[in-house]
């Protein structure tokens, strides 16, 4: 379960240093991502708990 | 120094070139080779093991028919009877991983599952197909996956990102839990077993009789190991199918 927090973190850190990269906008897209990438974290160990519903749950069948 | 290394054992070996590609060279290593071999242990065990279908199993019959319902239970439990369709994907990086898993027990071999690239290799095919199957199948519709319902519209976009980079997170969860699980164990075998050493050549008799203790340790750990190289290619291919499932079904 704690490498669900790190994956998100881990995430969101990549994304953020690629576009403080690409755009130029350092340390902007890295603080951004860092915290948008540990909420995602959180989310995970959540959904890995059980206390958040699955996001397949929102497939509405057709 | 290198006896003493618990680093050495994951080192990639070169064994011949093969061919080149660009300036890159593709050599064939020991990681390769095992996994050659992970790959002709396992059709051995199922060609063999299925050739003769007796009614009464043999041992081997028995063993293939077992690794079969096993996986086809989890499969059936997780991702439905439809989940079937995608049964040989599971079945193969099952047996795939718990072969290797298995291997690297063995003294003097190598610990395919312990390089993050294999693992990560597996994982993001593993994603790529939940990707493209559910797109396929939805359409569209799949992006439904990231909008959660009853969520004001102003902070909808922050919660669209959450959920989005919830989903490409999953990959590296899903390749280091396997690839953590090997390295640490095998790390500590070997430390425990550079112990022995240490202080039989330090200390003499006295030493050789006191390193019985990090030498039960190491039975102990092996017994261990052998739970956990079973359990990782279990929970691998469990979470295969539980990110199948979120392809393959609309809503429960």
């Amino acid at each position: 379960m704690s490498t669900e927090l790190v994956a998100g973190v881990l995430v969101g850190a990549i994304i953020g240093w690629l576009l403080d990269r690409w755009l130029g906008i350092s340390p902007w897209g890295l603080i951004v991502f860092l915290l948008l990438g540990f909420a995602a974290g959180v989310l995970n160990v959540m959904r890995a708990a059980g206390v958040v519903r699955d996001q397949s749950d929102r497939l509405e069948p057709k | 120094m290198a006896a003493n290394d618990p680093i050495h054992q994951f080192q990639i070996i070169d064994l011949f070139p093969v061919t080149k590609i660009g300036t890159s060279e593709i050599v064939f290593t020991n990681s390769a080779a095992f996994m050659f071999a992970a790959v002709i242990i396992i059709t051995a065990f199922l060609v063999i093991g299925t050739a003769k279908r007796a009614l009464v199993p043999s041992r081997l019959q028995s063993a293939a028919e077992l690794s079969y319902e096993f996986v086809a239970t989890t499969v059936r439990s997780t991702a439905g009877s439809e989940g079937m369709r995608f049964f040989p994907f599971v079945f193969t990086i099952f047996m795939f991983i718990l072969t290797l898993n298995f291997i690297g027990l063995i003294p003097y071999t190598f610990t395919v599952t312990s390089h993050i690239i294999i693992t990560a290799a597996l994982a993001i095919t593993v994603f790529l197909t939940v990707l493209f199957y559910g797109l396929y199948r939805h359409g569209l519709h799949f992006f439904n996956l990231f909008v959660p319902k009853g969520v004001p519209v102003l902070i909808l976009p922050l919660i669209v990102f959450i959920e989005v980079l919830s989903f490409v997170s999953r990959p590296i969860s899903h390749s280091v839990r396997l690839f953590a699980n090997m390295l640490a164990g095998h790390i500590t075998l070997k430390v425990f077993a550079g112990f022995i050493i240490l202080m039989g050549s330090a200390m003499g008799t006295v030493g050789w009789l006191g390193g019985i203790l990090p030498f039960s340790m190491i039975v102990i750990l092996t017994a261990l190991e052998t739970l956990v190289a079973f359990l990782q290619a279990y929970v691998f291919a469990i979470l295969t199918c539980i990110y199948l499932n979120d392809a393959i079904h609309p809503g429960h």
